[in-house]
């Protein structure tokens, strides 16, 4: 039994290893947050009340964006060759939010009523309604990946319940997704006299519910390229072109309303004024924006691996870069006190990343997340995994 | 917004000779310790030259804006402004996820930080004084009277006649009167409020207001969403039912949805 047991954990990678040390690490600092208080354990203070727990929620929740756009591009566009993607990014909407919500957890002064906002609803806060959509939104996404589990363990009446509601499903998490990844733009307007003017803007729930949507597909393409290293598994490059034609769309009108922002509000001249903000806001617009746009509108590169996986980077790389400039480097400090993390910190954020990714690499092995992705080596194993698919081809399809 | 804006202050930076009674009676009779404060000193350091040396300083506590940016933005509703106008704070309710630190322009709100369970630490207006007919804890304790409490509408036109009766005395200038959309606290100064270290806001409307705009809108906006993809997916999907036959000939892959 023991040795069953033991086996069956060999199949996991060796990095698992250090991925749960990590954890075990990154957990030890939260409990030691919880027990010695934030101002022991944080730099966070009064004119810095949010570090950087709050600047990776934001960037996690953007790069999640990809398992509703994902969602809206099958299910309602119809675009069924992107299918194959759909369990590995749902899997990694899931982890994310999850993260998300455990590091909200460590983030409270009163952890132990982080269940208050569902009894206490202030409808003007925009941090109420990310709250809500969130934890709705999760046990969506929990839904859509409960098919992965319950084919695993071969219970065809409970899927085929579980697919009838589909549809339905899927619009309501594309709703909330737009609600939430928009409202957490909405969180500075009212931090106006502390967000630096390049970063205010009055679209910000605009800008962030545009941006989200190429985040989402760069980190869809980035994840397929790095699970073909990590797993042999890998979306065909045939899927990732679409993806990449999309991207100069969104980026372009993320661009446009951007520029076109400042122009209204007569705000054009900061992009030369304003110093290291001036410098931020262009490295921004340039490498995460410009040049990924003029990147994926080139064919050759789009169908070139390394091309797409670079310019995709670049994306990730600059949406990164916005949700740590509005909740962090584009704050303005005051009374000279500014902020940088303390190790503490860091250290249950990587704690969380490792648990994620811990998490990512425990179900892909056992589970059928890369079913229909495309094998690139290890012929045996693509093998099995192909007959499991052929077994219940009624799963797969949808 | 439709309420009373009752009562207000009106501190003279003039008046004040930084003794920090102030302090020590808002936290005696709030029984908040030092460390986590609701009113602290805001001054202007020494200025001048020797022996013509110049300080000037002000107490400093929640303003009780008109328009609170920090109720607006509160999670939990634990910040919630009273029929008088007084904002005051649950701490049976707060969370302590500081957003309301963020949102107050006047960087009020403040957190216990070395606590094991955290809260905010806000000024009240020592609303159980008022309601058994007393004053302000800070105010009834200013030996100067640079503290005065009063009907809001009384201390705004006594800070104009002040400035008023004595323009060489004063900077031409009531902070508080249109700073965040107005507030229930008003201070005059001998200088500049930024020279006092006061935080210098342009909006003379709330934040908080701009912040209501788009989260009202947002119940419409995400009905849109939900109609719109309804609409789409049912279009496309009578659209591709059209053409089944002929895709299925040309792709060789069933569409096999529902
Ligand atoms: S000063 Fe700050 S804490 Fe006080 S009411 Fe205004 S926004 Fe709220
Ligand atoms: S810290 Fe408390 S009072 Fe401040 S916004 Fe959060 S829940 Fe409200
Ligand atoms: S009004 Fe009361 S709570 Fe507010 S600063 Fe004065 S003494 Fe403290």
């Amino acid at each position: 039994m023991l040795s069953k047991l033991f086996s069956e954990l060999k199949r996991l990678p060796r990095y698992a290893i250090l991925l749960a040390a990590l954890t075990a690490l990154g957990m030890t600092a939260g409990l030691y947050r919880l027990y010695a208080g934030l101002g022991a354990t944080t730099n966070m203070s009064k004119v810095f009340p949010w570090g950087v727990w709050i600047s990776f929620d934001l960037t996690t929740v953007a790069l999640s964006g990809g398992a509703f756009t994902l969602a809206a591009l099958v299910y309602v566009f119809h675009m069924h060759d992107l299918h194959a993607a759909t369990r590995p990014t749902v899997l990694f909407g899931l982890l994310g939010y999850s993260s998300v919500l455990v590091i909200l957890f460590f983030d409270l002064g009163r952890w132990d009523r982080f269940w208050h906002f569902i009894v206490y609803p202030n409808i003007n806060s925009a941090l109420f309604e990310v709250s809500w959509c969130i934890a709705i939104y999760s046990i969506i996404l929990i839904y859509e990946f409960s098919p992965v589990i319950v084919e695993r363990f071969g219970n065809n009446r409970l899927l085929e319940w579980i697919k009838k509601l589909t549809i339905p499903m899927v619009i309501a998490g594309i709703t909330l997704s737009s609600m939430h990844q928009s409202s957490l733009g909405t969180l500075f307007i009212v931090m106006s006299p502390r967000l630096h003017p390049l970063w205010h803007s009055m679209l910000l729930p605009v800008f962030f519910l545009l941006s989200s949507i190429p985040a989402g597909i760069s980190l869809i393409i980035i994840g397929s390229i790095v699970s073909d290293m990590l797993f042999g598994h890998s979306l065909s490059q045939r899927v990732l072109e679409k993806l990449g034609w999309l991207m100069p769309w969104f980026l372009g009108l993320y661009l446009a309303l951007k520029l076109g922002e400042l122009l209204v509000t007569e705000e054009l001249g900061l992009l030369f004024s304003s110093g290291k903000y001036s410098l931020l806001f262009w490295l921004e617009l340039v490498v995460g924006v410009i040049v990924p746009m003029i990147l994926f509108s080139i064919k050759s590169v789009r169908w070139n691996r390394w091309g797409t996986l670079t310019a995709a980077m670049l994306v990730a790389a600059g949406i990164v870069l916005n949700r740590f400039d509005a909740t962090w480097f584009a704050i303005l400090p005051r009374q000279g006190v500014t902020y940088s993390p303390h190790w503490l910190e860091l250290a249950l954020l990587v704690g969380v990343a490792s648990g994620v990714l811990l998490v990512f690499t425990i179900l892909s092995t056992y589970f059928p997340v890369f079913v229909e992705t495309m094998p690139t080596r290890k012929p045996q194993e693509a093998a099995v995994e192909a007959g499991r698919a052929e077994r219940a081809p009624a799963l797969s399809g949808d | 917004m439709s309420r009373n804006h009752t009562y207000g202050f009106l501190i003279d930076a003039s008046r004040c000779i930084d003794c920090r009674a102030c302090l020590v009676a808002c936290s005696v009779e709030n029984d908040v310790p030092m460390e986590h404060t609701r009113i602290w000193m805001k001054g202007t350091g020494v200025m001048g030259k020797f022996p013509d040396l110049q300080r000037y300083t002000a107490p400093y506590h929640c303003m009780h804006c008109l328009d609170p940016s920090c109720v607006s933005a509160c999670t939990v509703g634990a910040l919630q402004q009273n029929e008088d106008g007084i904002v005051t704070y649950d701490d049976k309710r707060c969370i302590g996820c500081r957003y309301c630190m963020y949102a107050c322009p006047f960087e009020i709100p403040n957190f216990e930080w070395d606590q094991r369970l955290a809260l905010i630490v806000k000024c009240d207006l020592c609303v159980n004084r008022l309601a058994e007919g007393g004053q302000p804890a800070c105010a009834a304790t200013c030996p100067t009277q640079a503290i005065l409490f009063g009907k809001r509408e009384e201390m705004l036109a006594l800070a104009h006649a002040r400035i008023e009766d004595a323009p060489h005395r004063y900077v031409n200038h009531v902070y508080g009167e249109f700073e965040n959309g107005g507030t229930s606290t008003f201070y005059i100064s001998p200088v500049s409020f930024e020279q006092m270290g006061m935080p210098i806001t342009d909006e003379t409307r709330s934040p908080a207001h701009f912040n209501r705009l788009v989260t009202h809108g947002t119940p419409a906006v995400a009905a849109t969403v939900a109609v719109a993809m309804s609409g789409a997916y049912l279009a496309i999907k009578r659209q591709s039912a059209d053409n089944a036959a002929a895709e299925q000939a040309s792709d060789g892959r069933p569409d096999d949805h529902e």
